[in-house]
């Protein structure tokens, strides 16, 4: 196991079904934490409501795990109150983009140093596989048995414009370009939003014929494009695949940031 | 250094025999107590990171254990080699 | 020694939270409350303390609780409408015991209501407004002088409990400028820190454990779901919610005769008013000008937890009067805790009663 000083091992194992990306996650997190040399007395979890948002209570340190949507609202409160600690955020796709999608636009407006790592696994997970803002178009779940109708959110499209200053998207099967990313977030001052896309096997697959593990991998290996292979495309006026997402920085900026340790 | 998979933890989700570029994890074969389908090792002793991780000194390809989302797999210390005879019957 | 100043009501409530060592403040503007956010966003900064607009109530006071949990001291101030948004996040701190101050400067509702009039109309929500059980402490000013002296109170006692503390104000005595004297400085009380080898939500016997803010070292997870003494979510032992929420009821009702505060006026009456907030001062300008004996008059400021055991310092009282400004919410409280009749005097619209009215009433039941 990576980082073992940092998981509160007597809580393993966690809740997390089989197969499900979000153990990889706070993985490739912990080993970013590692790495920034970050000590446990300065370094707090935040999370909100869902799957992602358990996992702070499987790492050793300050956690905070609040309401639904509220997470960076509550980090900006640690964050501003204590500019000395560092501010890592785990969220969720509904967690972000729905209930708390008005404090992910404001914290990526203000430029809140944090981390914010979501793991969008493009459904409702904990409630039991509902669509959610970024279910892709088409898609089935519990509550689009007819296939989604709602055109999906593009996360870190959104904290682009929204004024983050890092900016990065990769899957749970990307580990180690995950982690680098995870770790140029730290780094940067500002807003750092990594999101992660995530398999959930048992309720997003179960609905899309994606039920196997290795299914679903492959259908995030498929789809993820480099963002440079992607710019390029459409440069040469090339087609691009339905269903493709960007993966790589997508942004990495010197805005004027808030709560950065004087 | 070798290659350990904590049955008490692991739940079967077979990520590790999908990412292993040495093929060394294998789908198991039979329920564990829990339940569980652990995958089984092939040759562990073929990993890079057994092999060369004190040579390096540090991780040279560890997806295995980035990926398993159970903190399920990791590398132990094995007590030093120690030369034993070996009868060769012809 | 003290600075005399002519000042308005939601001034001094600032004024206060600054004397009581508040440092951050995350707020939304809403009409009457925004003065509050003004003065703080004016002050804070030159203290070393933190000001913050937040995107909405939702987010002022998550970011309040989020502060309260690096240890230092914090606030946020509202009205109904904000009030209302805030509830869950209340639930929350509640739950994770978390010593915040929330000033409610009450208007008139429901809804969107009448933003620049006053009200009462929050007293039941702010004691039950979230789900689930728990307890909140919360205080009614009626003066200038008492937004400063009461907002005190509630940091020391929100450190003192680990609670959620309500200074349920309202646009009278918000906008109201008097005369009002600022102490040289005020008690503080500092939450009693996290013994060494105790669990982090492991209680003495007063029900409250110690605090151990963010960054200190002690690795605390805090969780809204039912949490064991360690931190760590337990949904489902019926046991272990029952301790939890048990205690984080009687930890704040157990102690109503310890942290009772409430004035009394002629004991030995028979008719007697029942008020908190600004009624009271009708009902003092009454006395004003009616001297009587038999006219007693008990005025709560600790509103909750409720103490019944303020009725029985009027051992001759006949009917008890209940003016508010509201349809008759407190009222219930009274008439559950007394025998003789208890006369709800309600007023909505905005406006405090007339002594006219008061005493209209008061002859008519004596």
């Amino acid at each position: 196991m990576i980082a073992p000083d940092w998981f509160r091992e007597d809580r393993l194992p966690h809740i997390y079904c089989a197969g499900c990306g979000n153990g990889t996650v706070i993985n490739c997190t912990l080993a970013a934490v590692e790495e920034m040399g970050w000590k446990r007395n300065e370094t707090v979890f935040v999370s909100g409501i869902g799957c992602s948002s358990r996992a702070p209570g499987y790492i050793l340190a300050d956690s905070l795990h609040t309401t639904h949507g509220r997470a960076l609202a509550f980090a900006t409160g640690v964050k501003l109150a204590r500019p000395d600690l560092n501010v890592v955020v785990f969220t969720g796709d509904g967690d972000l983009a729905a209930i708390g999608g008005n404090h992910f636009i404001h914290a990526c407006r203000r430029n809140m140093d944090m981390t914010v790592i979501c793991m969008n696994n493009q459904i409702y997970g904990m409630t039991g596989g509902q669509g959610s803002p970024t279910t892709p178009q088409g898609a089935f779940s519990t509550t689009t048995p007819y296939g989604s109708s709602e055109p999906a959110f593009d996360l870190a499209e959104l904290a682009v414009a929204a004024g983050a200053n890092y900016v990065a998207r990769w899957t749970s099967y990307h580990v180690k370009e995950l982690t680098k990313a995870i770790t140029t977030g730290m780094q940067t001052p500002g807003f750092a939003f990594i999101e992660v896309r995530t398999q959930c096997p048992t309720n997003f697959g179960r609905h899309n014929k994606l039920r196997q593990i290795p299914d679903m991998i492959e259908y995030l290996r498929g789809h993820a494009m480099h963002v440079k292979k992607y710019d390029r495309l459409l440069e040469e006026g090339k087609p691009i695949p339905e269903g493709t997402f960007t993966v790589g920085e997508l942004a990495r900026r010197n805005r004027p940031a808030m709560g950065v340790r004087r | 250094m070798k290659l350990v998979i904590d049955e008490d933890r692991c739940k079967g989700c077979n990520l590790c025999v999908l990412v292993c570029p040495y093929a060394i994890f294998q789908e198991g074969s039979e329920l564990n107590s829990r339940g569980v389908v652990v995958p089984v090792l092939d040759r562990p002793e073929r990993c890079t990171n057994c092999r060369l991780q004190h040579l390096y000194g540090r991780v040279l390809c560890g997806l295995c254990h980035m990926i398993c989302p159970d903190q399920a797999i990791s590398w132990i210390e094995e007590k030093p080699f120690e030369p034993h005879r070996v009868e060769v019957e012809f | 020694m003290s600075r005399v100043e002519f000042m308005q009501g939601n001034a001094a409530c600032a004024e206060g939270a600054l004397a009581a060592g508040c440092r951050f403040f995350g707020g939304y503007p809403i009409t009457p409350s925004t003065e509050i956010a003004e003065t703080m966003a004016r002050r804070l900064p030159k203290v070393g303390g933190v000001f913050i607009s937040m995107e909405d109530e939702l987010a002022s006071i998550a970011a309040v609780i989020g502060a309260a949990w690096t240890g230092t001291r914090a606030m946020t101030a509202t009205s109904g409408p904000g009030f209302s948004l805030m509830m869950e996040n209340i639930g929350y701190a509640a739950m994770t015991e978390t010593p915040c101050v929330i000033v409610n400067i009450q208007r008139g509702g429901p809804s969107t209501g009448q933003p620049t009039r006053a009200a009462q109309g929050d007293m039941l929500q702010c004691r039950f407004g979230s789900h689930g059980d728990y307890s909140t402490i919360a205080l009614t000013p009626n003066s200038v002088q008492e937004m400063f002296d009461l907002t005190v109170k509630a940091f020391n006692l929100a450190n003192r409990f680990r609670v959620p503390t309500l200074l349920m104000s309202d646009e009278i005595v918000g906008h109201m400028r008097e005369r009002m004297a600022i102490p040289d400085s005020v008690d503080i009380i500092p939450p009693a820190p996290l013994a060494e080898g105790s669990l982090p939500f492991e209680a003495g016997d007063d029900g409250v454990p110690g605090f151990a803010p963010f960054g200190s070292g002690r690795s605390i997870h805090v969780t809204g779901l039912t949490h064991d003494e360690r931190g760590y979510p337990d949904t489902t032992d019926p046991e272990a919610h029952d301790r939890l929420v048990r205690r984080l009821v009687t930890k704040v009702e157990s102690a109503r005769r310890e942290i009772a505060d409430y004035v009394v006026t002629n004991p030995d009456a028979e008719t007697v008013f029942v008020t908190y907030g600004p009624p009271s001062r009708t009902v003092e300008q009454v006395m004003h000008t009616h001297p009587d004996d038999d006219i007693g008059h008990l005025r709560l400021r600790l509103v909750w937890p409720f103490p019944e055991f303020a009725l029985q310092e009027f051992p001759n009282a006949k009917v008890f009067l209940m003016p508010e400004l509201n349809m008759g919410q407190m009222v219930r409280e009274v008439q559950r805790h007394v025998d003789q009749p208890v006369i709800s005097i309600p007023k909505i619209g905005g406006e405090l009663h007339t002594p006219a009215e008061l005493v209209r009433i008061l002859e008519a039941h004596r």
